[in-house]
């Protein structure tokens, strides 16, 4: 058990680094609203597949890395991830008997949770963001969250 | 379908409940303690020096690909480009000539009534890296830091006009506010009769606003815009943008003025950031220039010139010297 959850680490930091790539990666300013949290997706997927191989240390300093590179208030997306890993972990059992249309529902509703959380601190810190497109990060998380997850059971060893 | 091990199913997650409450306490910490007192600084200049790696590998790509379209453009291009820019030097070139004397007449006038403002004294040029920092908030990463002495507060400018302000500095890089973020406001004046005013942002790159204008208000489609100086945190003069469309709707009592941005900010790729000249300084050489390019004038004005020159020998200047000279010219 321990050293399955030690040799799942690379790939775990390895998706971990490629989703924190993406969510600073340029694109074109019309999909920029719509960018789904694909460092969120992967570390709910590493939070329900090994929850011992230190999903919520994971969430926590990928969220600060997060608020390193995107610049915002130091520990924001730290609490949102950290918060919703921890639920997530909470689901997992639950999580891992659902369909996939119930898998991508509760995903949705975690990363609304998510980007409510970041929605609250950055009303709190003064310098909140109203724009309803906003709320469009948790709908394409949700139905990202099939693909994101195949593709990570796929490539991590077994 | 998503296929999940089951090879925990009968463990407990040992102190789930526990670890979730420390790092979240950790990560209030942090947020209460970076934004409410601000004692961050080191630990994120230090981060943000790990993360820059990051930050260039993942523009890297983007500006490799740039690079390579740079690179195989054909001649002819090249040539048309040269051509292009030829002639818009010979043009900005010729409106230089007179530029720089009524620059320095400007200078001279102002100094006169005490009101020069801040000149621009110092540029830094930086490069935009190729990142999306936030989707809602307009702003870019630069590859110029605290180590090439950026301050927060700092203005910065791109070929057309004001581009935007420092919002961060961090060791190797800092962040750029653009005049189009939803929070920026700044002052500017309407060029064509000195109205002052506020121009704030919309979230919008093509975009501003004025939202402070009367319905009565001299404001007309075209009038250009330029910054006022006031506030002293950009140099006066500097274009921000043309009025597109003024809206008057004779139920509200404020206009709806719109305003297209002068700097290119979705395009640009270079920055200009610009240091001020305090304006204490730039009042006593404009008018050090003034007394000894004007001996024999005429004799109303060698008195203020007289006066003036003295507040410039005065170490501390202006202010109290220089309003005997307005009495003077008054009667």
């Amino acid at each position: 058990m321990m050293r399955n959850s030690r040799i799942r680490r690379v790939p775990m930091a390895l998706s971990a680094l490629a989703a924190l790539a993406f969510s600073v990666m340029p694109l074109p300013a019309v999909l920029d609203p719509f960018r789904p949290d694909l460092l969120v997706l992967v570390v709910f997927y590493w939070s329900i597949e090994s929850p011992r191989a230190g999903g919520l240390a994971l969430a926590f300093f990928g969220g600060l890395a997060l608020d390193v590179i995107r610049g915002v208030v130091l520990g924001q997306h730290a609490l949102a991830l950290t918060l919703m890993a921890a639920w997530a972990t909470n689901l997992r059992l639950r999580l891992r008997v659902f369909s996939v249309l119930s898998q991508s529902l509760t995903i949705f509703t975690l990363l609304t949770g998510y980007q409510f959380v970041l929605f609250w601190v950055d009303g709190a810190t003064g310098n909140p963001v109203t724009a309803y497109s906003r709320w469009a990060a948790p709908v394409i998380g949700g139905l990202l969250w099939p693909l994101v997850a195949g593709v990570l059971s796929r490539n991590h060893d077994r | 379908m998503v296929a999940f091990r089951n090879s925990d199913t009968s463990a407990r997650t040992s102190g789930l409940l526990i670890r979730c409450v420390l790092y979240s306490l950790l990560a209030l910490g942090l947020i209460i303690f970076d934004k409410r007192y601000d004692h961050l600084g080191q630990v994120r200049r230090f981060l943000s020096v790990v993360a820059y790696p990051v930050q260039v590998a993942v523009a890297s790509p983007f500006a490799g690909w740039n690079w390579f379209r740079e690179s195989v453009t054909t001649r002819d291009v090249l040539r048309l480009d040269k051509v292009k820019l030829e002639a818009e030097l010979r043009l900005a070139n010729f409106r230089l000539q007179r530029y720089e004397a009524i620059e320095a007449e400007s200078q001279r006038l102002r100094a006169l009534r005490d009101n020069t403002a801040d000149v621009a004294d110092r540029f830094v040029i930086g490069n935009i890296l190729d990142l999306d920092l936030d989707a809602f908030r307009e702003r870019v990463l630069v590859d110029k830091g605290a180590r090439d002495g950026i301050f927060v507060g700092q203005a910065v400018l791109d070929s057309g006009g004001v581009f935007g302000q420092v919002a961060r500095v961090e060791q190797l890089t800092s962040e750029v506010i653009l005049v189009s973020d939803a929070t920026h406001a700044i002052p500017v004046q309407i060029n064509r009769n000195g109205l002052r005013t506020i121009a704030v942002g919309t979230g919008d790159m093509s975009r501003l606003k004025l939202p402070y204008l009367s319905t009565s208000t001299d404001v007309i489609a075209g009038d250009l815009l330029v910054t006022s100086g006031l506030g002293g945190g950009f140099p006066a003069g500097y274009p921000v943008g043309t009025v597109a469309e003024v809206k008057r709707d004779p139920a509200q009592s404020l206009a709806d003025v719109e305003v297209r941005p002068a700097a290119a900010l979705d395009r640009s790729r270079e920055l200009m950031f610009v240091w001020l000249k305090p304006a204490a300084a730039a009042a006593a050489s404009a008018l050090a220039m003034s007394s000894a390019a004007a001996p024999a004038a005429a004799a109303g004005k060698t008195a203020a010139a007289a006066v003036a020159s003295k507040s410039v020998s005065t170490p501390k200047p202006t202010t109290p010297a220089a309003k005997p000279a307005k009495a003077a010219l008054n009667p």
